[in-house]
């Protein structure tokens, strides 16, 4: 007699895996890596090499953009200044910064922020019968110091030490066939529109490999170009340096509530742009590189799943046909990539930190290209500095690589026939 | 009176091999009583992996209907009949087919964690059934350290620690020596006598035929004999 045909009800266990049935999953996946040891480590060299490669490159950006910002901030412009508005839009003599001594003394009271006032005019540069036309910048010689490196780059002499004293460029002293101890005529016109007139001695020269700024410039004490352009109590500029570059924008924030009415404080993004875009394009390059290494490695990633999973369709076939649902052993497949992934990840990490931590100190030299370098504002060593992003970035798409990988290969799993899969050889 | 544990009506299976048609099973009735122990045998091509395999609800006839143990498989969906075959079937496949990364108790336990059996009633179950299988000495050993036959006994370890209704095995001796055949079929035997086991077999080997209770012989897709018999 044929039995009650009625279909049962079977309860889902799938709905019902035991805590320990995970913990099996994790064991076999890490296990089944091991079956094939060779495979495991290419796959997790290529992981670690991709690791490697990004993290390595995005420490190398992070250290050269300091760098560059450091350099190029740290040459003459300062990392931010303070301008009188009508001065950004219109760079004329008469549009100053008023009591500047009383602002320069509340900046001063700022902790960590370096401040260096400028003043400047346009003049006829004579020496003999010889005349070029320049600007002359007054400042703090001290000041300045603490805030950019320009005047490191004297080729002979001094800084001036006395008022009537003045550097200059050497292009221009050539030009006008000038040294060391020779005088200078410079006239102009003052603020008031009466004459400036100034004689000054050259002290120095400098060499700070741009010509445009060797051929043009001059630097003498800020009072005398304040006496000598009737410039009172007035200034053009504050460059300014902060101890901490990563707080400049909120130091800029607080420094604009001590500012007068008009007067404003602008990053180096503002004044520089051409950095922020020289970085930004550094940036999209790197990341289609980054984005290139990181979708090849994924490709290794898939051909290595293909083929565990062609290899152990019979393996498969059985366990679908003890009654393991496909999506279980889809589960153990992205089990497995996520240890290759973390092995790979590990390996890569741990070179990664060697290496940037030895040429963080050492410095990887750009030798032979110094002149290149010195046009993009970068040093002739770049540090490269180990940032969190430079850490993360990397192992999270790989991370997202290898399971959209493992996925991808063990999705014929889904559609896996147990008896066609047993019969596989 | 027995209860049927099997029942097959009016089968019909058709492969198509480069566009021609093969007949694997025409018309297949047959009913299997709780605690027979089945020997299906025939040429090759006669179709008895294929009635094993529409049994074991791994394959779908054509037409016809199979009920095992109460549930009609046509209605079930293809997770439900994963669900029948962990919790009502056993199965012994010819090549072993043991997680090659697991030992031979992990083998056995990876069923009842399946199941989702808590690990204590699981480790007792498995080293209970590993022990009546001679097997307590070669727990912790993987498939690759244990010899064929011992395997096969892992296996079927794994087939029965879960007390299915049914226990299929496809050739499961084709793989070993007749010394080792022997072991196995008296084990299965002991499992069908003591345990009221119920177990389907596919074989071409006349040793295993001796040791079944019913033989059940296919040609070209039909039963050409079904013939019960009492081993002594």
């Amino acid at each position: 007699m044929p039995p009650a045909a009625n279909t049962i009800i079977v309860e889902d266990t799938a709905a019902k895996l035991s805590f320990e049935y995970r913990g099996m999953v994790w064991r076999i996946a890490w296990r089944n890596l091991w079956r094939s040891p060779r495979r495991t480590w290419l796959t997790a060299a290529s992981i670690a090499f991709a690791c490697l490669l990004v993290s390595v490159g995005m420490a190398m950006q992070a250290g050269s953009y300091k760098a560059m910002i450091e350099t190029a901030t740290g040459f003459y412009t300062g990392q931010a200044q303070i301008n009188h508005q009508s001065f950004v839009e219109d760079e004329r003599l008469e549009h100053t910064i008023p009591d500047a001594t009383a602002l320069m003394r509340a900046l001063d009271r700022v902790s960590n922020l370096f401040a260096a006032p400028r003043a400047q005019g346009f003049a006829l540069v004579s020496v003999g019968d010889r005349s070029f036309g320049g600007l002359v910048v007054g400042v703090d010689f001290d000041k300045e110091q603490q805030v950019v490196t320009f005047f490191n780059n004297l080729t002979s002499g001094t800084l001036p030490k006395g008022v009537d004293e003045v550097v200059i460029g050497e292009t221009m002293a050539r030009n006008l066939g000038a040294g060391v101890g020779s005088e200078l005529v410079l006239l102009g016109a003052a603020k008031q529109g009466g004459v400036a007139a100034l004689a000054l001695t050259i002290s120095g020269l400098f060499s700070s490999g741009q010509s445009e700024l060797d051929r043009t410039l001059l630097f003498t004490h800020l009072e005398a170009v304040q006496n000598g352009f009737s410039l009172g109590d007035e200034i053009h500029t504050i460059a300014i340096r902060v101890a901490d570059l990563t707080l400049l924008e909120k130091q800029i924030s607080q420094l604009q509530t001590i500012l007068p009415d008009d007067v404003i404080a602008r990053s180096w993004r503002e004044l520089m742009p051409q950095v922020t875009q020289g970085i930004e394009l550094d940036r999209i390059s790197a990341k289609l590189m980054y984005g290139a290494i990181l979708i090849l490695v994924s490709f290794s990633v898939i051909n290595t799943f293909l083929m565990v999973v062609f290899e152990r369709t019979r393996e498969f076939g059985m366990l679908l046909a003890i009654g393991m649902r496909p999506g279980l052993i889809i589960r153990q497949v992205l089990a497995e990539a996520l240890f290759v992934w973390g092995v790979g990840v590990a390996v890569g990490l741990l070179l990664v930190v060697l290496l940037v931590s030895y040429f963080s100190s050492a410095g990887i030299s750009i030798e032979g290209m110094e002149e290149l370098a010195r046009q993009f504002y970068m040093p002739d060593r770049i540090y490269p500095a180990i940032t969190l992003q430079s850490l993360v970035v990397a192992p999270g798409v790989l991370l997202v690589g290898t399971q959209i990988a493992a996925f991808v290969a063990s999705w014929r799993i889904r559609n896996l026939q147990p008896v066609a899969a047993l019969r596989v050889d | 009176m027995s209860e049927v544990v099997v029942e097959c009506t009016g089968l019909t299976r058709t492969y198509d091999q480069d566009s021609v048609p093969v007949y694997a099973l025409r018309g297949v009735d047959v009913s299997i009583m709780q605690g027979d122990f089945v020997s299906l045998s025939g040429p090759s091509g006669s179709g008895k992996s294929t009635l094993l395999n529409i049994i074991g609800g791994l394959d779908r006839p054509d037409s016809g209907e199979v009920v095992v143990s109460g549930t009609r498989l046509g209605t079930l969906s293809e997770s439900a009949l994963a669900e029948l075959r962990l919790h009502k079937i056993g199965f012994v496949f010819q090549a072993f087919n043991l997680i090659p990364v697991l030992s031979a108790q992990e083998n056995v336990e990876f069923i009842l964690q399946l199941q989702g059996v808590a690990s204590a009633p699981r480790r007792a179950r498995s080293t209970a059934v590993l022990d009546s299988l001679g097997l307590s000495q070669m727990s912790h050993r993987r498939p690759g350290e244990l010899s064929g036959g011992q395997q096969q006994r892992v296996a079927i370890a794994r087939a029965i620690v879960t007390n299915p209704a049914l226990l299929l095995a496809d050739e499961p001796t084709a793989n070993i020596d007749s010394a080792t055949t022997e072991e196995l079929l008296l084990l299965l035997q002991k499992l069908n006598r003591e345990q009221g086991m119920t177990i389907v077999t596919a074989t071409h080997d006349p040793m295993v035929m001796g040791y079944t209770t019913r033989k059940i012989k296919l040609h070209d897709g039909m039963i050409e004999e079904d013939e019960t018999a009492v081993v002594v």
